[in-house]
């Protein structure tokens, strides 16, 4: 697994908002199969980078590679959608300026997929357990290799939050990977296969999950 | 231009479903453009101007033996000037409050030299300060025009008694003298009499003065309009209460079709732009689906859209008035299409415009808030006369609304506007790129 190239491969990327560093350099790639936990207390940065890796936000400094061909969905931590469209409606448009053929089945293929109703209550209108839901689905609209989520089961009760991971978890089986920040500790035993623990903006520890349970200078939580 | 179409497509989705957002943001800048309409032409054309009578003048003057109603000639000649009699102290005050534009002094002997005709009679005019004086000057110049223009016409009639006197006889007087004149009848009939004369060197001598007092009375036969001539070369001649009834000026249906489309324009892209920050959207959209410039296209062209079918319906609203109520304005039909063209480049170059206002605001709220507290100062900038404030219009120059009146007011009025109007739409042009530019930059910050 580690052999293979990487899906993305940041090097010495960094990033500052005004005279604030919020990531300081740091390298990262992200293989085929691996589920990647990105974990640190709130300002760690765990944001900031995972923007960066989607595309939303351009590196202050360093350099970003996706392999060929490969697509990125992202799962940003509040969820980016119009609260005044329907999810079905959300889901048609952007799947129009991903330039998806059909973008009405992909829409309804995804409803379903990740259980939610199709009618036309505003999305601002659905639980947030929902909300989150509709967020994940149009983050996989363009069928990403690899997905990105920020915190993306903080809203959801234990039934909900299951489900959630159910569909996520199916990527790095099927030869994708995921990059999930994560304050939750108990979300990596079941999900990470690797973890990156951010403090301060910067890398504080890059390993496996085995390796991070031992490793003192990854307790960043206290 | 897909991604553009995409996004429109959706935020006129969004407008649809808020019927009484677009209602308000039709009807509230309506309102306030009559409004404004209405109070710039009556500024325009009645400035208030204190007269001070400190000759205690009579209710009736005599002049040349012309008698004068004094407030009924006052009255006729005040014409564009709303007169308002004041005392010295109190229009003083007035006008250093700014309630009156200017105090005109009827001074201390002025009907005495008015009835001695000897000296010519002065009024005081003191003037507010700033560049609005020279249009009250012109109007109280006027003020003054026609009150000559009265006692004129007075002094001519009672010069054309006299010549009268002259040609019938009788009895009158002049400058407080009286006298009896034969007049040219009598002194006809007593040269016929003196033409049958048996001396025949007496009827020859009678004969040339009764040829002289035949040519006299042609010549005094002339005198009314050599007099009238001589007194005003050139008269106008007005030739109104015909057609339509004027209420919806060029000026005002100008003023409507701009001021709506600026403060639609400016909310509207401040607001649709910042929104996309709001949903969270922005970085999602960001990550290659949809460009800057496909962003701020998008918003500019909402914008053209909104305005153009809101200045269309606007247009055809003024029609229906006119067609309806039996008054003058309204847009000449094959007019039309240059007002739409009018109202779509203004629609981009306020969208851009609004657009740089919602990427410094970064949230819709404030975006909103902003985008009023701007369009105001930028209308009322461009309503300030060139005449009042130079300043005013150069500043003017840097935003849409003042060269979107221009436009529609030389697409309204004007006989030949293809100048004017190629000029307007350079500007607004050049004013959508630059703008438009400069929220291209600024999308950065709804990123951050």
């Amino acid at each position: 697994m580690t052999d293979s190239a990487p899906i993305i491969a940041a090097r010495g990327i960094s990033r500052r908002f005004g005279r604030r560093s919020a990531l300081e350099p740091l390298d990262i790639d992200v293989r085929a199969g691996e589920a990647l936990a990105l974990v640190g207390p709130n300002g760690a940065g765990k944001s900031t980078l995972l923007a960066i890796l989607a595309g939303a936000l351009a590196p202050s400094a360093g350099e970003l590679r996706v392999a060929d061909g490969a697509t990125v969905g992202w799962v940003p931590q509040r969820p980016a959608v119009y609260s005044r469209l329907s999810a079905i409606e959300n889901l048609v448009l952007f799947a129009r300026l991903e330039g998806i053929p059909d973008p009405a089945a992909r829409a309804r293929e995804l409803l379903d997929r990740v259980e939610l109703p199709a009618d036309d209550r505003p999305a601002g209108r659905l639980s947030g357990g929902n909300q989150q839901r509709l967020n994940l689905a149009v983050a996989l609209l363009a069928r990403p290799r690899v997905l990105l989520l920020d915190e993306p089961t903080a809203a959801l009760d234990p039934r909900q939050r299951r489900r959630f991971w159910e569909i996520v978890d199916d990527l790095p089986r099927q030869g994708g990977a995921v990059v999930f920040a994560t304050q939750n500790l108990e979300e990596l035993g079941g999900h990470a296969s690797r973890v990156a623990v951010l403090a301060d903006g910067r890398l504080a520890f890059l390993g496996t999950r085995e390796a991070y349970a031992v490793a003192p200078e990854a307790q960043v939580f206290g | 231009m897909r991604r553009v179409l995409v996004l429109l497509g959706k935020d006129l989705r969004l407008l649809r479903r808020s019927p009484a957002l677009v209602g308000g943001l039709i009807l509230y800048p309506l309102i306030v453009a009559l409004l404004v309409g209405m109070v710039v032409r009556y500024v325009g054309e009645r400035p208030r101007v204190a007269l001070v009578d400190a000759d205690g003048l009579p209710a009736t003057l005599t002049v040349g033996g012309q008698d004068f109603d004094v407030d009924e000639t006052i009255a006729q000649a005040a014409g564009d000037v709303d007169l308002v009699q004041m005392d010295e102290d109190d229009a003083q005050r007035a006008l250093e409050r700014g309630e009156v534009l200017a105090v005109v002094v009827i001074p201390n002997g002025f009907a005495r030299q008015l009835r001695g005709m000897v000296q010519q009679p002065m009024l005081e005019l003191r003037l507010t300060r700033g560049g609005v004086a020279t249009s009250i000057r012109d109007k109280v110049d006027a003020l003054v025009y026609r009150l000559n223009l009265e006692l004129q016409q007075t002094f001519i009639r009672s010069n054309l008694e006299q010549i009268g006197l002259l040609e019938q006889g009788g009895s009158g007087s002049f400058l407080g003298e009286d006298f009896t004149v034969i007049g040219l009848d009598g002194a006809e009939a007593k040269l016929a009499e003196l033409e049958r004369s048996a001396d025949p060197e007496v009827a020859a001598e009678a004969r040339q003065l009764a040829i002289f007092v035949r040519q006299v009375r042609v010549a005094l036969g002339r005198t009314e309009g050599a007099l009238r001539a001589t007194a005003n070369p050139i008269t106008l001649e007005e030739t109104g209460g015909q057609g339509r009834v004027q209420i919806l000026s060029t000026q005002v249906q100008a003023y409507a079709l701009a001021l709506t489309l600026t403060f639609i324009g400016i909310l509207l892209a401040a607001a649709s732009i910042a929104v996309e920050r709001d949903e969270n959207v922005i970085g999602r959209l960001a990550r290659g689906l949809v460009g800057r410039t496909q962003l701020v296209g998008s918003k500019l062209v909402l914008v053209a859209l909104v305005g153009g079918l809101v200045g269309l319906v606007l247009a055809l609203a003024f029609n229906v008035v006119v067609e309806v109520a039996g008054v003058a304005g309204g847009v000449d039909w094959p007019r039309l299409p240059l007002v739409l063209v009018g109202v779509l480049l203004a629609g981009l170059a306020l969208g851009a415009f609004g657009a740089v206002i919602g990427t410094v605001a970064r949230e819709a709220r404030s975006a909103t808030l902003v985008a009023l507290l701007v369009a105001l100062p930028v209308i009322l900038l461009g309503l300030v006369p060139r005449a009042s404030a130079p300043a005013a219009e150069w500043i003017s120059h840097a935003f849409p609304f003042l060269h979107a009146v221009r436009f529609f007011e030389a697409t309204l009025a004007d006989a030949h506007p293809a100048g004017a109007v190629g000029r307007e739409a350079a500007w607004l042009v050049g004013l959508a790129v630059v703008y438009g530019a400069v929220a291209r930059l600024g999308v950065r910050r709804l990123l951050a």
